[in-house]
């Protein structure tokens, strides 16, 4: 009795123990690659490190924050990334929710429309960026001439200041929106088939059924998708750096970038540390929202 | 006995292949995809020839460079070990200790300086009275126009009936700002391909008018004066211009999507590097080839570009970089790449013989690249032109007025001034 008790113990903790070898590698990886840079970033934001004197002389305290609360350019792109980040992952969703209830389907060709569908995912954003830059080009693409062709005038796609966000906004949709494409379809696929059977012979119309029955149980699968896109489009630099590098003015200015320049333009690498470590809280508190939104969901079911 | 056999094997050979890996070098280089790399490119196998040193290229985007090399300059040991330094970049390198300063290479090897064009030394020679590159290559910019469009007698009457005047190659920025405007109206194309792009290409273009209009960025002292009467009204000018004289997407635009406009017959002119006009000039990528022509930027002063050699400073080959400089800079190189299509720094490459009769129009880019003036050259050049970049775009776009862009622009450009402990 005595002894069989001992040897449970014994063998949990030989489980523990091997579970914790499993993962040593990998706890050591990630704290080579995400922890220890992240910390660093952290001490080099309260100091003076630069390029051009790459060492940490003294700490300035919150002055590198400071700075960048008073710069109204910050402000201007925190707000375009903002802008950007709500459009684009809310009509991402819209229309990847729309096409994945298409295709969860009997329908013939399904799989072509995947084969088409993650074409865009497998591109290079920089290469999207360069591709529709060309099809857009005022005078010379493609799209303008189509366009003509059924008697609309030329659009000028990203030399205005309220319409290149809107121009980068729809080229990232054509660029990312297979991804909440595929994520939603995986999890309409999965879905359990009872409680559809039921609506049916209960005699609910299809939109009941959406909202009362495919949403609820997809609530999981929508918080994940969204909180990864959200991510993802809080990132979003190969775009506006490609396509419009900020302009005109400085209407497409996304916070990554806006990083980007005080890193390799300014040289400054403690301002720029900063003002990254301001994003990431800004996207952790996103992140924080979302998960509750998910756990809450949980406790329901 | 057979083990004895086997080590001494080894060691012959290896004794073998010692004094072989050590001629074995290689120079690791960052260049920018343009001609003119892919010219030397061509030449490098004689380089090895001659001294057993390898050069290798890496070629890309000139946005993707600045980036590169800073990185590489931080790491212990650079991967690029011969440097090719944009103008932009030649005050920031030197002042941050990342290139060699050549003078006693010069010294040592009596390099003759005498044939380079003085602005060019200047510019990507030269920094604070010591000397950090060689000049390479020079992209000034000046004016290219349709010659047929100007000698067009309809046009040509119209244009004395609108203004009084006969239509002639513009002498001064406003000139030329309502000779685009005339013929965006009248000739059925844009008046010029501009490259109102945020970032570089904007600042690049607006410097042309800026310098043709008597402005400067910076005093002899060092005080931002880009909002002074002459600047203002430059910028006025390139507005407008933007805004009557430049294709509806020029604010989008950079030297590329100018280019297209340009060699698709749907511009009159452009203001733009002067290695432009060989390309405009190929039917098989033009379909103006043969009616364009390139001359001084209206007003006189055009912007100054180019490129230096330089050594990394945590190159592990230094001597060897150096070998490479001089040979590639020789009197013969320097004319080699010149009759090739390179464009030279040298007066003996500009005047050679076989060089102007292959390129005609260098005699006019000789006298461009002596007369143009470049950005001003510090630790924050490349932050300068964000700056810039920027507020000439938020004005450009209405989203400021002049005056209030260039305040910003000149409050930013005094502060750089101080970083950099050029102003007291």
């Amino acid at each position: 009795m005595k002894m069989r008790k001992f040897s449970r113990w014994d063998l949990q903790k030989q489980e523990k123990l091997t579970g914790a070898l499993f993962i040593t590698p990998t706890l050591l990886c990630l704290i080579a690659v995400v922890l220890i840079p992240l910390v660093y970033s952290l001490v080099i934001s309260f100091s003076d490190y630069s390029f051009l004197r790459p060492i940490i002389s003294e700490f300035r305290g919150w002055e590198n924050f400071r700075h960048a609360f008073e710069d109204q350019y910050f402000w201007n792109s925190l707000l375009v990334t903002l802008k950007f980040v709500v459009i684009v992952v809310s009509f991402e969703f819209l229309i990847g929710f729309a096409i994945a209830l298409l295709l969860n389907r009997e329908i013939r060709f399904k799989g072509v429309y995947y084969a088409i569908l993650t074409i865009p995912m497998v591109m290079s954003p920089v290469a999207v960026g360069l591709i529709w830059k060309m099809l857009l080009h005022p005078e010379l693409g493609v799209i303008n001439w189509l366009l003509s062709l059924v008697g609309i005038p030329p659009v000028n796609w990203l030399g205005t200041t309220s319409g290149a966000i809107w121009t980068i906004v729809f080229v990232d949709i054509w660029h990312q929106v297979s991804f909440m494409i595929l994520v939603l379809l995986a999890g309409l696929v999965s879905l359990p088939n009872e409680p559809f059977q039921a609506a049916k012979i209960d005699g609910a119309n299809s939109l009941q059924i959406l909202f009362k029955i495919t949403i609820p149980l997809m609530r999981p699968v929508i918080a994940t998708a969204l909180l990864i896109r959200t991510i993802m489009a809080f990132r979003t630099y190969d775009l506006v750096y490609v396509m419009t590098k900020g302009g005109p003015g400085v209407s497409t200015d996304v916070l990554s970038y806006f990083i980007y320049k005080k890193t390799f333009m300014g040289l400054d690498l403690a301002q720029a540390s900063a003002i990254s470590w301001v994003l990431l809280v800004i996207v952790l508190l996103m992140v924080l929202a979302l998960f509750k939104f998910m756990r809450t969901d949980e406790e329901v079911a | 006995m057979n083990r004895l056999v086997k080590w001494s094997l080894v060691l012959v050979l290896v004794l073998l292949l010692t004094p072989t890996a050590l001629a074995n070098v290689t120079l690791r280089a960052l260049m920018e995809d343009v001609p003119e790399t892919r010219i030397i490119e061509q030449l490098l196998p004689e380089f090895e020839r001659k001294t057993g040193i390898k050069v290798q290229f890496e070629i890309v985007q000139y946005g993707d460079m600045h980036a590169k090399l800073v990185t590489q300059f931080l790491s212990p040991r650079s991967q690029y070990d011969i440097v090719q330094v944009d103008n932009y970049w030649a005050g920031e390198f030197p002042a941050a200790g990342w290139i060699e300063p050549l003078d006693k290479y010069v010294e040592r090897d009596k390099f003759d300086l005498s044939q380079y064009l003085p602005s060019m030394l200047e510019m990507v020679g030269y920094y604070q009275g010591k000397l950090y590159m060689i000049p390479q290559y020079n992209y000034a910019m000046g004016l290219i126009y349709r010659t047929d469009l100007m000698e067009d007698p309809v046009l040509q009457q119209k244009f004395e009936a609108t203004y009084g005047r006969k239509m002639e190659l513009p002498k001064t920025v406003r000139e030329y700002v309502e000779l685009c405007e005339f013929m965006q109206k009248n000739a059925g194309v844009a008046g010029s391909a501009m490259q109102a792009g945020r970032g570089d290409p904007i600042v690049m273009e607006w410097s042309n008018y800026l310098f043709s209009n008597g402005g400067a960025y910076y005093d002899e002292n060092w005080r931002a004066v880009v909002n002074s009467p002459q600047a203002i009204e430059a910028t006025e000018l390139y507005i407008r211009n933007v805004k009557n004289g430049a294709p509806a997407g020029a604010l989008s635009y950079n030297l590329d999507d100018a280019y297209r406009v340009m060699s698709q017959g749907r511009a009159f002119s452009m203001i733009s590097y002067h290695w432009m006009l060989p390309q405009l000039n190929d039917p098989a990528n033009s379909v103006v080839a043969g009616k364009v022509a390139l001359t001084t930027m209206p007003g006189g002063k055009g912007l100054n570009g180019g490129w230096g050699w330089a050594i990394a400073h945590n190159s592990q080959y230094k001597e060897e970089v150096w070998e490479f400089i001089k040979w590639v800079e020789s009197k013969e190189i320097a004319i080699k790449r010149a009759v090739m299509g390179g464009a030279p720094t040298r007066y003996d490459a500009f005047r050679d013989p076989q060089v102007l009769a292959n390129w005609p129009w260098y005699a006019e880019v000789e006298k461009i690249a002596e007369d143009a003036k470049p950005v001003p050259e510090f630790t924050y050049s490349t932050q300068m032109i964000e700056v810039l970049g920027r507020e000439l775009s938020l004005a450009a776009s209405g989203q400021k007025t002049v005056k209030a862009a260039l305040d910003e622009a000149a409050r930013a450009l005094n502060q750089l001034a101080r970083s950099a402990g050029l102003q007291k």
